[in-house]
């Protein structure tokens, strides 16, 4: 007799009867599995998800269709009729109208005299014979019907002074100035040992800096070096060397010469003063035809200024820079300095009272600045926010929030101070573009970007998979067997 | 009165700029190679450029707050400046080496400085509003970015304060707050090309005139031992001094079978042809041998040193150093050492008294016996520092320290200890030993170790290889009462003068090779565990959710 052959005369207990298996209780189990599994999903999604907080998209997309309107407010003094003040309106509308784009974030109202006089940025056009005279907010003008477009025109080019976006650096609160007293070749003679930097500094560079202060701090820093060979040779034009415009485009030569300085992030602007070797005198800058141009500075757009100065012939073997030719070399300097830093010059047929800038000047470079850093910090905001919509895998966490969030409140700030206070206008721009960019460039955002969700689910799968499918099968096993109980309870 | 209130403001935020018109200090350069030739044949090099900042101060870190002075230099490399304002340093040593020096057979350096490997070690005031390790921080990786070496790897792990066998070679302000040491050393850093090239820029010439035109990295990584430093020091009555120093032993035998002969264009493959017109002395030092006969060419502009004796037939000298001014000399210049009969190799008594060897037994991957031999030839007890910084990965069983001379134990040779604990995965290990060497015999130190069991992502690439321990360094003291041991390693040693003028000796590293994972090991163990549990879920729910019924067999043959 087979052993598993139940011996006769014995019953076997009914495995039904069982308590856990009972189709209740069975169906129970199952259930309760998939029970804990679906209470389960959102935990591990909370746990497996990256951070990615909301960012205030709906505040951001209204702030980029904002602009800045700054209230330009001009008292035309002593004009007999208000037939004056109306016309000098009509003629600068007229000039909005033809080029919008240069009086962009304006908005320019000629006051009368007998007008309102509470308001502090006030500009007053005076009347004076003889030559236009500007002095910090006033205008001396010779105020008729007949000088009114020349006027409107001299207005426009103090408001809204034309200028060269590619030339100017980006704003930031802070420069580091560099400069740098470059020998090509110490070695070969007649080469210029030191600089009296910090004298030619105060002179020149000094009074800037003061009429600048509410827009930029400045470092100052100097070197002299010695050897500082070019990555080409000149060519040589009739008994002197020469520097053609293709030149002085890599004129630079950033991997011999140790011009940059590690220690900070702020942005550098270069002054360099370059002498040229002695066996390569004298260096001349060519123009387009390849004639030697009088000039011998040249200006690299947002990166800083070089002159050339060739020692005369009559120099001692090696010598200090001689006095007049430093306090040349440093005038130039600071004219580099003041178009790097985007500083509007006066109109030629004006004469002014003030030392550096006057407040024309000076607005409007504010005016400009704020406007340009307005526009920056909204494209950023904008940016970031189009960045996280696009990439899924891309983390957001509180500072990036924070971050975007304190920038749109001093974009707020900036568009309630506008009609009061320049400087905060601008000081609100530069926060909110300081702000802006910090969160963009949040070091914290790529950390998952390359880490795909396909590695996730190739760890998981192994286990999932496996625990999944006997799961799965046992419940449709478990349904089919209710429906059928339930279709055969119907038919009884 | 607002307008003349905000002017008054204005000028305020310029105040720190004008007070910076009337710095500008008074700055000399000073260059010089000496040569040397060794007892083996071999031939050391020694190059030091010097700038000093006459009459500067380091910066005070309690000013760090303040906008500093503007910073104007002509000699003074900018780019180092800008990182001692930057971080505060009063002090800064740092040296890129490749090779092992050979004190037995080439003596001691002329650069005291040759561990293996990266070492920095720097003296920084406290009281700033950053830490002074925030600063350590900031100045590691500074300078990696300045030399281009992996010196943002010297971590907080590697970081140790051995005030006593660092102790400051200039001196230190007398500010308010003491001074602390950082050290830290990474013996497996490179030096090449990459890094020698930015040490180059550094010199007012570059190396396109006066000595450093001698400076060709081919054949000087093509040495036998080679090795840069940078040295920043604050002299009180002179003022800030950089020096940057190059150090190679070239040997000339490899070249010819026996002829130790050398020249600037046998060894350096280049001559001076021209000279640095920013230098305010450029010296070449030929040290006299002092046996044999030899000849130098060109004709020295002088002698300097001991007495020396000098006819035309036999130009020979004795002691002292021949001088070749590169600023009266002619140039090119090309400085030749002939000798008169070839080279003998023959066994030599060493060079150097003082012999340190250190070495790590035992096959176990998490135990050893870290075996150090100090080897004092002289006559005289000789009381030096011993200083062990290991990186955690290795800890000492302190009480298994023992010391032995000729198999016999002397525990009354270690005067002090100064012992600080590694704390895993954040300090490095300090021990400090103070010991007294006998004359004439030789000292051996052993003292068991545990090697660390690492984290995963712990171990460095290359694992396998292993890890590379600093060096140790043993510095010669005077006899005096060891009262700077047993106080705050933060503050100066009060015998720091003796100190200064002490040769530290450098052991070799050394390489621990500490239990390596299988590193495909992660997903391994995920699919073992996923096995496993999806065994062990299958059987208990197929246990719970299974139908059984009672099946009648028919039963067959009854």
């Amino acid at each position: 007799m087979p052993p598993h052959v139940h011996p006769k005369g014995t019953t076997l207990r009914d495995p039904s009867k069982l308590f856990y298996q009972t189709d209740y209780n069975r169906r129970l189990i199952i259930a309760s599995y998939w029970v804990i599994i679906v209470l389960a999903v959102p935990l591990w999604w909370y746990t497996t998800s990256i951070e990615r907080l909301s960012l205030p998209a709906s505040r951001v997309h209204s702030h980029a269709g904002n602009q800045l309107r700054f209230p330009v407010h001009i008292k035309l003094e002593s004009a007999q009729d208000a037939s004056l003040s109306i016309s000098l309106q009509q003629l600068i509308l007229d000039r909005v109208r033809t080029s919008p784009q240069a009086w962009k974030g304006l908005d320019v109202k000629v006051r009368n005299p007998h007008g309102v006089e509470d308001l502090a940025d006030l500009y007053t056009i005076t009347p004076g014979d003889g030559v236009p005279l500007v002095s910090q907010r006033q205008l001396t003008y010779p105020i008729r019907s007949a000088t009114l477009p020349m006027l409107a025109d001299t207005l426009a080019s103090l408001l809204v002074p034309p200028t060269d976006a590619h030339r100017v650096a980006q704003y930031s609160p802070r420069y580091r100035l560099a400069f740098t007293l470059l020998n090509e070749d110490a070695a070969a003679g007649k080469a210029i040992l030191g600089w009296d930097i910090s004298g030619a500094i105060s002179r020149h560079l000094l009074p800037i800096f003061n009429a600048l202060s509410v827009l930029h701090n400045f470092t100052v820093e100097s070197q002299v070096q010695f050897h500082a060979p070019l990555a080409f040779s000149p060519t040589t034009v009739d008994n002197c060397y020469g520097l053609t415009p293709e030149d002085l485009t890599v004129f630079v030569n950033s991997a011999e010469w140790s011009l940059s300085s590690s220690v900070s992030n702020d942005p550098v602007l270069h002054f360099i003063l370059f002498i040229p070797s002695a066996s390569r005198r004298p260096l001349q800058i060519l123009d387009a035809n390849g004639r030697p141009s009088p000039s011998d500075a040249f200006l690299l757009p947002q990166w800083g200024g070089i002159v050339i100065y060739n020692p005369s012939a009559e120099l001692q073997s090696h010598a200090q820079l001689p006095s007049p030719v430093l306090h040349s070399v440093f005038s130039t300097f600071a004219g580099q300095l003041l178009a790097l830093l985007g500083v509007p010059s006066l109109p030629l047929q004006l004469q002014s009272e003030a030392s550096v800038l006057t407040g024309w000047q000076l607005d409007a470079l504010l005016r400009r600045r704020a406007l340009e850093n307005a526009e920056n910090a909204q494209d950023t905001l904008k940016s970031i926010v189009k960045l996280v919509d696009q990439i899924e895998n891309m983390p957001v966490g509180q500072d990036v929030k924070g971050d975007v969030q304190h920038s749109l409140t001093a974009l707020d700030q900036m568009y309630t101070s506008v009609s009061t206070s320049l400087n905060e206008t601008l000081h609100q721009s530069a926060h909110a573009l300081t702000l802006a960019s910090r969160a963009f460039f949040n070091p914290g955002m790529l950390a998952l970007l390359y880490f795909p969700a396909e590695h996730k689910y190739a760890v998981y799968t192994p286990l999932f998979a496996s625990a999944l499918i006997p799961l799965i099968a046992a419940a449709a096993r478990e349904f089919r067997a209710w429906r059928s109980q339930r279709r055969e309870a119907g038919i009884q | 009165m607002s307008l003349h209130w905000k002017s008054r403001f204005i000028w305020s935020l310029c105040l720190p700029l004008l007070a910076s018109s009337r710095s500008g200090y008074f700055e000399t350069f000073d260059e010089e190679l000496t040569v040397r030739a060794l007892g083996d044949g071999k031939v050391a090099s020694r190059f030091s450029f010097s700038t000093l900042l006459a009459g500067a101060t380091p910066r005070n870190p309690q000013n760090l707050s303040v906008e500093d002075e503007s910073q104007h230099y002509t000699l003074f490399p900018l780019a180092l400046g800008q990182i001692l304002r930057e971080y505060a340093v009063t002090e800064l040593h740092l040296t890129l080496n490749a090779g092992n020096w050979d004190y037995q057979r080439w003596g001691y350096p002329d650069e005291p400085d040759v561990g293996t490997g990266a070492q920095l070690w720097a003296w920084m005031g406290e009281g700033a509003s950053t830490s002074v390790d925030a600063r350590w921080r900031g100045l590691r990786n500074a300078l990696a970015g300045l030399f281009c070496a992996s010196l943002g790897a010297l971590d907080e792990q590697l970081t140790t304060s051995p005030a006593l066998a660092f102790a400051p070679q200039g001196a230190l302000p007398a500010w308010s707050q003491p001074h602390a040491v950082r050290h830290a050393a990474l013996a497996a850093e490179h030096v090449c090309t990459e890094n020698l090239t930015p040490f180059l820029k550094l010199l007012p010439c570059k190396a396109r005139a006066g000595i450093a035109q001698l400076l060709n990295p081919h054949r000087l990584f093509d040495a036998d031992w080679h090795g840069m430093g940078l040295h920043v020091e604050w002299l009180p009555d002179t003022g800030v001094q950089v020096r940057l120093t190059f150090q190679s032993v070239t040997n000339p035998l490899r070249a010819s079978s026996n002829r130790r002969d050398w020249s600037f264009s046998s060894t350096f493959d280049r001559t001076i042809d021209r000279k640095c017109p920013s230098a305010s002395s450029s010296r070449i030092l030929v040290t006299d041998p002092m046996n044999d006969g030899y000849r130098l060419t060109p004709t020295p502009w002088t002698y300097e040193g001991q007495q020396l004796t000098w006819t035309l037939d036999d130009p020979s000298l004795v002691g002292g150093n021949a001088v070749f001014d590169l600023i009266k000399q002619d140039v090119p210049l090309d400085v030749s050492m002939r000798w008169a009969v070839e080279f003998a190799h023959a066994a030599r008594p060493p060079e150097a008294a003082l012999s340190i060897q250190r070495s790590l037994h035992g096959a176990s991957q998490a135990h050893g016996t870290v075996a150090v031999a100090i080897a004092n030839a002289g006559p005289d007890t000789v009381r030096a520092a011993y200083l062990e910084t290991m990186p955690w990965i290795v800890t000492f069983y302190l009480h298994t320290l023992e010391l032995r001379v000729d198999g016999v134990l002397r525990p009354d040779l270690l005067q002090s200890l100064h012992y600080t604990p590694p704390v895993p995965h954040a300090r490095a290990t300090t021990l400090e030993a103070v010991l007294l060497l006998p004359p004439r015999s030789t000292l051996h130190l052993r003292v068991e170790v545990t090697k660390a069991f690492l984290r995963y992502t712990e171990h460095p690439p290359d694992a396998q290889r292993g890890w590379d321990l600093p060096p140790a360094v043993l510095v010669p003291l005077p006899f005096a009462n060891s009262s700077a041991l047993t106080a705050n390693s933060t503050s100066v040693p009060s015998n720091a003068n003796d100190v200064r003028s002490a040769r530290r000796l450098y052991t070799r590293a050394l390489l621990v090779d500490p239990a390596t994972p299988d590193f495909s090991m992660p997903y391994n163990v995920v699919i073992f565990t996923c096995s496993v549990v999806a065994f062990v879920f299958g059987s208990v729910f197929n246990l719970l959710a299974r139908r059984f019924a009672v099946v009648h067999a028919p039963v067959r043959g009854t």
